[in-house]
């Protein structure tokens, strides 16, 4: 069949041309290629050319994607030295939400901000507002690194309480269950008269009880009256609602 | 069409008790930006006036149960049995089968007209938390249903409602190498399943017009005809051909303020993406690449154009102004992004990946950030939106076996990742594209 | 005869030794009873389709031979007109594969035209994934798929 082909080839070919002969004579392989003369040859090599500038394309956009990033954490970073040179300047004094945590529980409602941030505090109300912007738009990722980097910055500030919640919330979201109950668990620990202190116990034993550990949940929820005693209705319903699921006496 | 008319809007204040204000309240309302909330107990009871009554109280009961942000309480564990459509109901019944919210309503005949008033009581609270009442013919009595149910969504949820709208798609049958693919188009829920074409050659890609009277999609000639665009009035069924040029055209899109069709157009290998103005017919080339530019998709606000392009190699996400120019990829992940579609609201972009595991559905911001998975399978493909940016829906096909086609079925799911649940379609069906609100 | 056996044997051992591909086509010939010009000779003894890889659409070397025959045998019989249709594998979105079934069904014809057929006796038209043959979800029948197959009219 082959030979019938390649016989066939040398018979018709229109242009009894050059070299081409002998090579296809010699080199059956190259003889497909050779056939179609000069046209299949240019078509191989634009392809290959096209293929090229594909490649380098792609190589090209990555690398701007890359550079752009690059200069976004630059930016990010020499902001941040800036702040902190700043503070230096100052003496150390001037650290943000330098207001006293206020004990004793409030409504738990969502925290905003004071309509009037003492000064210094606008860049840590910025950055919890970020924060809660990006939870909201559920980029629990973006959200995890804002809170943390607010605590971090803020451990004294009036909504750190808060940012430790939604530290929690951001893991409980995606199903990081450990990281979740440490989040919380520290939020008990180190938060727990913050606004959010009710909300954050409850959801500290739900998260022991997604993880199979029902004994500690009841644990967890039995401190609950006694720790807040002035925690609303609906936050009590709550716990009575998760005691009864996890069959806590 | 018809119009529903809002004829009052029931304040509450007048028939409602005295009731505790303050915390309950939250019971009957969802924080949907808090990543976890547990779904809202409602109570639905038959509407006076059988039989129409109790069949739309089953199909919003169906409605809130499906969208999965509610918990439908059965009607066996009811106490109250006899409620009074206008007069507060024994809320403390209520209470004790655990329902937050109760649905209750009436439908009476008004000459050739149905009159149709409903409450949604906040349980909690002892307090009316909406009512509407319409004047409709009695025909329409699905869709005041679905207004019904929007009503309701929106009062405990704050977002707009997505129930009183439709889902165009391709149904297939037939065997896997011949498979028959006709444009059909029905109710968000599945109800009034009607057929678009007739299916002798195959039709694929339907989009609805910004108005929902027109639907534009790609459909092969009689006899190995080219695969052409074509505009068809979804009430009249009169259809004409939109793109008729020397190469294949497909993927048709719909402008946000329906002037315009963008599509891609095929030819010597290249695919690009062309505007149509649909009034004056007049094409202009809105990309120009040796590629493949294909699936383009308006911005809400029509301002930008999204589409996926294999010019860097593999295919990804590219955004460019409507008009074209200033180009810019926007996924930089592992693996192939495919058939991107804007968020109604503007904020993200729902796309196809294709991985080495198999196929995802998923959503970034509109600059490529934030990129979130939501759905995974052999095979998940064609993301399409609700028009209030909460829900998506998508295709899922099984692989084929013993040479037989692996089943087709749409989906719907929360943006989230929460919720999925099969939409029921009479064949097979993929390819859904849902529609904005139907006007009213 | 003997002469023409003894050559293509060499020519197929060539073949074999230069295609890292297998060569699906190369074998069967001779021994068939359809009738030289009909749609059946073209299928059997020449080969309607050549296949392609993932996501490409770069003719192979066993796609070339085919094309070569097949360019060989319309310059013969040349009362036909020719479709080339592109189809693909189903590991891809609907519209993302029909515009690669095109640029494969491009790929065939620029070929051909290479070879010397007038470009007016072809055209192309894209199934994408719509038209699988076999129908299969695995490698093997992904294989078969991502192909130009030449139809005769």
């Amino acid at each position: 069949m082959a030979a019938f082909d390649v016989n066939k080839a040398l018979a018709m070919k229109i242009f009894p041309s050059r070299l081409a002969l002998l090579i296809v004579l010699a080199l059956p392989t190259a003889a497909a290629a050779q056939r179609g003369g000069d046209a299949v040859y240019i078509d191989d090599r634009l392809n290959q050319l096209q293929q090229s500038l594909t490649m380098m394309t792609g190589q090209i956009e990555q690398l701007q994607n890359r550079n752009a990033k690059l200069q976004q954490q630059m930016e990010k970073m020499q902001a941040d030295y800036e702040y902190r040179i700043e503070q230096l300047e100052k003496g150390g004094a001037g650290r943000p939400g330098g207001a006293a945590p206020r004990p004793g529980a409030q409504a738990a409602a969502p925290a905003t901000p004071s309509p009037t941030p003492p000064a210094g505090a606008a860049n840590a109300d910025q950055l919890y507002d970020e924060a809660v912007k990006k939870l909201q738009e559920g980029d629990y990722a973006a959200a995890e690194r804002g809170f943390r980097t607010f605590i971090q910055r803020n451990p004294q500030n009036k909504l750190a309480g808060n940012a430790q919640y939604w530290l929690g919330e951001t893991y409980y979201a995606r199903r990081d269950y450990s990281n979740a109950l440490t989040a919380f668990a520290e939020g008990y620990k180190v938060y727990k008269n913050s606004p959010k202190g009710p909300d954050n116990l409850l959801k500290l034993g739900i998260t022991m009880s997604v993880m199979g550990r029902k004994p500690d949940a009841c644990a967890v929820f039995a401190r609950f009256n006694q720790d807040y005693p002035r925690a609303t209705d609906l936050q009590k319903r709550r716990i009575d609602q998760e005691r009864q699921k996890n069959g806590c006496g | 069409m018809m119009l529903p008319r809002r004829t009052t809007l029931l304040g509450g204040a007048a028939l409602a008790t005295i009731g505790v204000a303050g915390t309950a309240r939250a019971q009957l309302t969802i924080d949907m930006t808090r990543p976890s909330f547990e779904p809202v107990p409602i109570a639905i009871v038959d509407f006076k006036g059988d039989p129409v009554g109790a069949q739309m109280a089953g199909v919003i009961r169906n409605n809130l149960q499906n969208c999965g942000l509610f918990r439908v309480i059965p009607t066996s564990a009811y106490i109250q049995k006899d409620v009074d459509a206008t007069s507060p109901p024994r809320f403390q019944d209520w209470r004790s089968v655990g329902a937050a919210g109760l649905v209750v309503g009436q439908v009476t005949s008004v000459g050739g007209s149905i009159k149709v008033d409903f409450r949604l009581w906040d349980v909690v609270t002892s307090q009316q938390a909406t009512g509407l009442s319409f004047t409709s013919q009695p025909s329409n009595w699905r869709r005041l249903a679905h207004i019904i149910s929007d009503a309701i969504y929106k009062r405990v949820t704050g977002e707009e409602g997505y129930f009183d709208t439709r889902v165009a798609y391709v149904s297939e049958t037939g065997p896997g190498n011949n498979r028959t693919k006709r444009i059909a188009v029905m109710d968000q829920d599945g109800a009034n399943n009607r057929y678009l074409t007739d299916g002798k050659t195959i039709a694929l890609t339907p989009r609805f017009s910004p108005t929902l009277q027109e639907i534009v999609y790609m459909a092969y000639g009689e006899n190995n005809g080219p695969p052409r665009v074509y505009l068809q009035n979804v009430d009249s069924g009169r259809r004409e051909l939109l793109g008729n040029f020397p190469g294949m055209s497909f993927a048709p899109r719909f402008s946000p303020d329906g002037t315009k069709v963008v599509m891609s157009i095929a030819e010597n290998g290249r695919t690009n993406i062309y505007e149509m103005d649909v009034r004056g017919r007049q094409l202009r080339r809105l990309t120009n690449s040796p590629a493949i530019d294909t699936s383009p998709c308006f911005s809400a606000d029509g301002s930008q154009i999204v589409f996926n392009s294999d010019r860097g190699g593999a295919q990804q996400l590219y955004v460019m102004s409507a008009g074209g120019g200033g180009e810019r990829r926007i996924s930089f992940g592992d693996g192939r992004y495919a058939t991107p579609v804007w968020s109604p609201r503007g904020d993200f972009i729902a796309f196809t990946k294709i991985g080495a595991g198999g196929f995802g559905i998923g959503v970034m911001r509109s600059d490529g950030s934030g990129e979130r998975m939501l759905a995974s399978g052999f095979l998940v493909e064609g993301p399409t939106w609700a028009p209030n940016g909460r829900v998506l829906m998508f295709f899922r096909g099984q692989p084929s076996s013993g040479g037989r086609a692996g089943s087709a079925s749409l989906h719907q799911i929360d943006i989230t990742g929460r919720f999925e649940r099969q939409v029921p379609t009479p064949t097979d069906a993929s390819d859904p594209a849902w529609s904005p609100l139907i006007p009213q | 005869m003997s002469m023409i056996k003894a050559l293509s044997a060499i020519a197929a051992l060539f073949l074999i030794a230069a295609c890292s591909n297998n060569d699906t086509q190369t074998a069967s010939a001779a021994t068939t009873t359809v009738t030289p010009g009909s749609v059946g000779d073209f299928r059997q003894n020449v080969g309607d389709r050549v296949f392609f890889d993932t996501d490409s659409s770069t003719v192979r070397e066993d796609g070339r031979q085919t094309l070569n025959r097949q360019a060989e045998w319309l310059k013969k019989y040349s009362n036909y007109q020719i479709t080339i249709e592109g189809h693909c594998d189903e590991r891809g979105t609907r519209e993302y594969n029909l515009a690669l079934g095109e640029r494969r069904a491009n790929a065939a014809r620029q070929y051909l035209i290479a070879q010397g057929i007038p470009a007016t006796r072809i055209k192309t038209v894209s199934y994408g994934k719509e038209r699988p043959d076999p129908v299969g979800s695995d490698e093997a029948a992904w294989a078969r798929n991502r192909r130009a197959v030449t139809a005769l009219e």
